[in-house]
């Protein structure tokens, strides 16, 4: 679909929607069409086209979904909320053998420092098998989405992933090092991505060996910039106060943290005891300079910049804001930032082109908030519209609000004006939200999701733990209506909504492909053709077998090995037809992996099972997808 | 001068542990830093006694004493930092007129400002003018603050002022018969426990109380007039919740956000601007003869709040009595309905018939306020009456099987808004 063509059937739809919803009373009420389900109500209900897209419709956006706490990224149509794919990132995966083929293991490995894989070594593992993935967010160029990749962070084991949009893999996984705890992640805007901006929660001592304890006086938090191409950190600053979320502008001069614990205190009362924390300013080309001019200690490959608090450089500047900030958004008109006050019911919005000044003349900090309307209960996420108006997330009142950011500017500038448009419930308690197209210049002000950190009783009972409940706002209008309930498992924390025209995945893998160039590579040393042979190489105790696939099956039907050998398994999947993925389970081994068309997937393990053993195709392939299966004969060492 | 008279009026305090047995009453004459040489000299134990007329300059208090103002003696700051900073236990300011703080919310800038050490500090009836923060209590233990009159800021936006009372971390601190117009937020409690917040004043500020992470406390005898919210009482267990009256309040009389485990007894909140009440996420709390009169919505209740004890209040004139958000039914029995319109044929008080104060109506009303145009129509009508017959029908909703005939709650007059505090 071309871009005018997703437009224009958004906009077509809407318009057949607006003259059948008008009479509707119930439409958009999930909790009222249940009682009315088949009175008058029924056919408008069902026939919003808008949210329920009839079977065969498409989407028009994608919707990039973390989860949280369960390391994947989710891919969603959208608006139907239809779940269409789950990439797997810091997770293992059974389904898709992510974290034990060799080619996943390759990503999940090559990034970590030597210290973590020792450290992972000593426990017999080769990688993590959890993340916590929040923040997924596309890569830019000038100013708006460009399909390349969707980056992401991994709070728990302090990564950055990088999912492939032509593929919907994940190519690299880097393990970010002087920082702990990676939070806040957002690309560069302008004029690409570029850099990766990536927060570290918390404090901990820059050399984290042991020496330093209990002395957060000696503790920082550390500002990484990754480069997006290469995925490697470029550099990091060292800052005052801990890192939440983050966000840039669109001229590619400044990033943007916010900063809860500015007090660096270590329990619950000492983290609140300020009125005003603060958001810190990254000066790009100023950390650049110093970093060329070698204004840096280099820890573990990285230079590290101090932009500390008081040290009169130009690196950074500390905006103070009340109270234990949050969310950090830049809008569309390319020059508001907007900073969610969490436990003030405000937001502060940062004018970037006054932010010039706080380095060049180091103007008063403050002087560069333009507005800091009072908009409700727990300000936590901004949103965007592309029309001037901003949708801001309310935990404790659990509402969104709509607010136009001129009359909040003039208000402040001391105008009689109410920058509040309309506040609509939301069930219960939202966190992020995120609306089409909304972190870029090209928003369109047609959907919001507002992401719900409860349910409670909003479903059916599932037990004692709940799925969160993200529901779909239409902003077309100043009144927003909810539209649809949307349960999620653990745990979304953070979207985006991308027009589907932006994102351009291929159908069947290219044999060029470097996610199997491994395999591509050892083959060829083996004299194999991947695409051709069915055959074991032995290498002394080192097995490989070689297979290709083709609906409804193996190259192999069989294949012999010794009892302890080494056994690697490389599937290549011929067919080349849409969606006949294959995969590779061998029973009672543990193994189980994806094979998608034309690629190559491998897996290596110890034959210490003696006796015959079936491996079968566990990807729905054909009409014969039971009978395609084959046995490994594992001779015992007895024998 | 003052070193002059160190012996004026010797008292004894031997109750208080580390302390001089020997305190004078020192008088201290108005005029450039007497006060602060005073300070600077005083003994523990010592009373500073201040005339009428002005103290220019700040003072930082480590010492054990007391200022004693006259009611008319007026400490002005320098427009910088905090006037009087409390930074030693046992301290007692009263009787003064404090203005002149500076304006830095970095720095909290307050008339009075009782840090960590000052445990048991008292500071009563001094009037505080303009100040940025009338009195930050940052941390100090069994602190009293009784009977201050602090007026706020009013020459900045209501979000750039201070609070008049700001309580961080400061268990068993008590803040008693207060009256605090503008500002920001009367009372902002955050990361605290134990403490009394009972008998203040609230008028013309954002929040009356702003109350976040407080357990263990008492809310009580409060009055909130004329405010953008009332009781805003937010991730606390254990609050006793008493006899707080709101008038007028803009958003909400009183909110319970996880507010768990507490009891709202023998509160008022009338002719507010949109909800009396808003139950959120609220739990296992007893809510007792509460009266919730004139309002938009009476009451808010969502979010799955459960196991509440709602009893014998009373929901007067509320255009929306009850607003229903939930799936799962609740019992609410024996409250006073104003638009119930049942009989009592037996006279023992309770309704003959059940109230649904929120029927499969009022929740289409909510959702699609331009449903209202349907009002009286036969489908309206058909689905008022499909429920009544077949209450099975109900995916959950609220339900008063003992509706109260007439009300007992808020009558008594015992909470008004006029004639509390100053």
């Amino acid at each position: 679909m071309s871009a005018e063509e997703t437009r224009k059937l958004g906009f077509t739809r809407r318009g057949l929607m607006t003259a059948s919803a008008a009479g509707s009373v119930a439409a958009g009420t999930g909790l009222v069409s249940g009682f009315f389900s088949g009175g008058v109500t029924k056919a408008q209900a069902a026939g919003n086209p808008k949210v329920n897209l009839q079977p065969g419709e498409l989407d028009p956006y994608y919707g990039f979904w973390s989860s949280g706490q369960t390391g994947e990224l989710r891919i969603l149509g959208f608006p139907s909320m239809r779940e269409l794919m789950r990439v797997p990132v810091f997770n293992r995966c059974s389904a898709t053998g992510w974290g034990q083929t060799n080619e996943s293991l390759k990503v999940l490995t090559e990034g970590l420092t030597e210290e973590t894989k020792k450290f992972l070594a000593a426990r017999g593992r080769q990688t993590y098998d959890n993340g916590d993935l929040h923040h997924p967010h596309m890569s830019f160029t000038d100013g708006t989405y460009d399909g390349r990749y969707i980056f992401a962070n991994d709070k728990a084991n302090t990564r950055v992933a990088r999912i492939r949009c032509d593929v919907m893999k994940c190519d690299k996984i880097i393990e970010i090092p002087n920082a702990h705890d990676i939070h806040g992640m957002r690309p560069q805007k302008y004029p690409r991505t570029g850099y990766v901006f990536a927060n570290g929660e918390h404090e901990a001592p820059l050399v984290n060996d042991g020496m330093i304890l209990d002395d957060p006086s000696q503790y920082v938090n550390i500002f990484s910039a990754i480069d997006g191409d290469e995925m490697k950190v470029a550099w990091q600053v060292m800052v005052s106060g801990n890192l939440d979320n983050t966000d840039c502008d669109y001229q590619g001069k400044y990033a943007f943290s916010t900063s809860y614990n500015s007090e660096m205190g270590m329990t619950l009362a000492d983290m609140t005891a300020n009125e005003l924390d603060h958001v810190v300013v990254f000066n790009i080309k100023e950390i650049e300079k110093g970093v060329a001019a070698g204004d840096v200690q280099v820890l573990n490959g990285v230079p590290v910049i101090d932009g500390r608090k008081g040290k009169n450089k130009n690196y950074t500047r500390y905006i103070p804001i009340p109270n234990s900030p949050h969310g950090c958004n830049t809008a569309p008109d390319k020059r508001h930032v907007v900073i969610n006050g969490k436990l003030s019911p405000t937001v502060s919005v940062i004018d970037v082109t006054k932010v010039d000044a706080l380095f060049e003349s180091d103007a008063d900090p403050r002087s560069c908030i333009v507005a800091e309307p009072e908009l409700g209960l727990g300000p936590l996420h901004t949103a965007f519209d592309g029309k001037g108006n901003a949708f801001t997330t309310l935990f404790l009142d659990s509402q969104v609000v709509k607010w136009n950011m001129d009359k909040a500017i003039r208000a402040f500038a001391g105008e009689k004006v109410d920058p509040i448009i309309s506040k609509v419930d939301v069930h219960y308690q939202p966190g992020h939200n995120s609306t089409s197209m909304g972190e870029t210049a090209e928003a369109d002000g047609e959907w919001l999701i507002s992401m719900n950190k409860f349910s409670k009783d909003r479903f059916i009972n599932v037990g004692p733990l709940k799925p969160e409940n993200e529901q779909l706002i239409d902003i077309s209008s100043d009144e927003m209506k909810v539209v649809h309930d949307g349960p999620t498992f653990a745990e979304p924390h953070d979207s985006i909504i991308v027009r589907a025209d932006i994102v351009k995945p291929v159908n069947v893998w290219d044999r060029a492909d470097p996610i199997f160039a491994d395999a591509v590579k050892q083959a060829k040393a083996d004299g194999v053709d991947l695409e051709a042979d069915d055959i074991v190489v032995r290498d002394g105790n080192k097995v490989r077998v070689y297979m290709t696939s083709v609906a409804p099956q193996f190259g192999l039907e069989t294949f012999t090995v010794k009892q302890g050998d080494e056994v690697t398994v490389y599937v290549t999947n011929l067919d080349d037809v849409d969606d006949v993925t294959h995969g590779f389970c061998l029973s009672n081994y543990g193994i189980a992996m994806e094979v998608a068309p034309q690629a190559t997937a491998s897996v290596t393990f110890t034959a210490d099972r003696p006796g015959v053993h079936w491996f079968y195709c566990q990807w729905f392939c054909h009409a014969l997808h039971m009978e395609m299966r084959g046995r490994m004969f594992v001779e015992p060492t007895a024998a | 001068m003052v070193t002059a008279a160190r012996l004026i009026g010797i008292l004894f305090l031997g109750a208080l542990p580390g302390m001089s047995a020997l305190a004078a009453d020192i008088p201290v004459e108005p005029g450039a830093d007497s006060l602060a040489r005073a300070v600077a000299q005083a003994a523990p134990g010592d009373r500073l006694l201040l005339g009428d007329g002005d103290y220019p300059g700040s003072v930082s208090l480590t010492r054990r004493i007391e200022i004693v103002g006259s009611g008319r003696s007026r400490i002005v700051g320098p427009g910088a930092g905090s006037v009087i900073t409390i930074d030693a236990p046992g301290v007692v300011v009263a009787g003064l007129r404090i203005s002149g703080s500076g304006s830095d919310h970095e720095t909290i800038d307050s008339g009075v400002k009782l840090t960590k050490k000052a445990t048991g500090a008292v500071v009563r009836e001094n009037l505080f003018e303009g100040n940025l923060y009338g009195i930050d209590i940052h941390g100090a233990r069994n602190a009293r603050v009784e009977g201050n009159r602090i007026i706020g800021r009013q020459d900045r936006l209501v979000n750039r002022r201070g609070n008049g009372i700001y309580v961080w971390n400061a268990p068993g601190t008590a803040v008693i018969g207060n009256h605090v117009t503008f500002g920001r937020d009367g009372i902002f409690v955050n990361s605290s426990r134990r403490n009394i917040f009972r008998g203040n004043r609230f008028e013309k500020l954002r929040f009356a109380i702003h109350y976040m992470y407080a357990n263990d406390s008492e809310v009580s005898e409060n009055v909130s007039v004329g405010n953008h919210l009332g009781y805003a009482i937010m991730f606390s267990s254990r609050v006793r919740i008493t006899g707080n009256l709101s008038v007028g309040d803009r958003d909400h009389g009183i909110m319970l956000n996880y507010a768990n485990s507490s009891l709202l007894e023998d509160n008022v909140v009338r002719d507010g601007g949109e909800k009396c009440l808003f139950m959120y996420n609220a739990n296992k709390n007893a809510m007792r003869r509460n009266r919730f009169e004139g309002c938009l919505v009476g009451i808010h209740f969502t979010a799955g709040s459960e196991r509440n004890e709602i009893a014998g209040n009373a929901f007067v004139r509320n255009r929306t009595q009850v607003k229903y958000v939930g799936t799962r039914n609740h019992d609410w029995s024996g409250n006073y309905w104003s638009n119930h319109g049942a009989y009592d044929v037996n006279g023992d008080g309770i309704a003959d018939q059940p109230f649904r104060p929120n029927d499969r109506m009022d929740l289409v009303l909510w959702t699609q306020p331009s449903a209202r145009m349907l009002l009286g129509s036969p489908a309206v009508q058909l689905i008022r009456w499909a429920q009544k017959e077949f209450p099975a029908l109900l995916p959950g909703g609220v339900i008063d099987s003992a509706p109260l005939m007439q009300s007992a709650a808020g009558a008594a007059g015992s909470v008004t808004g006029e004639g509390t505090s100053q």
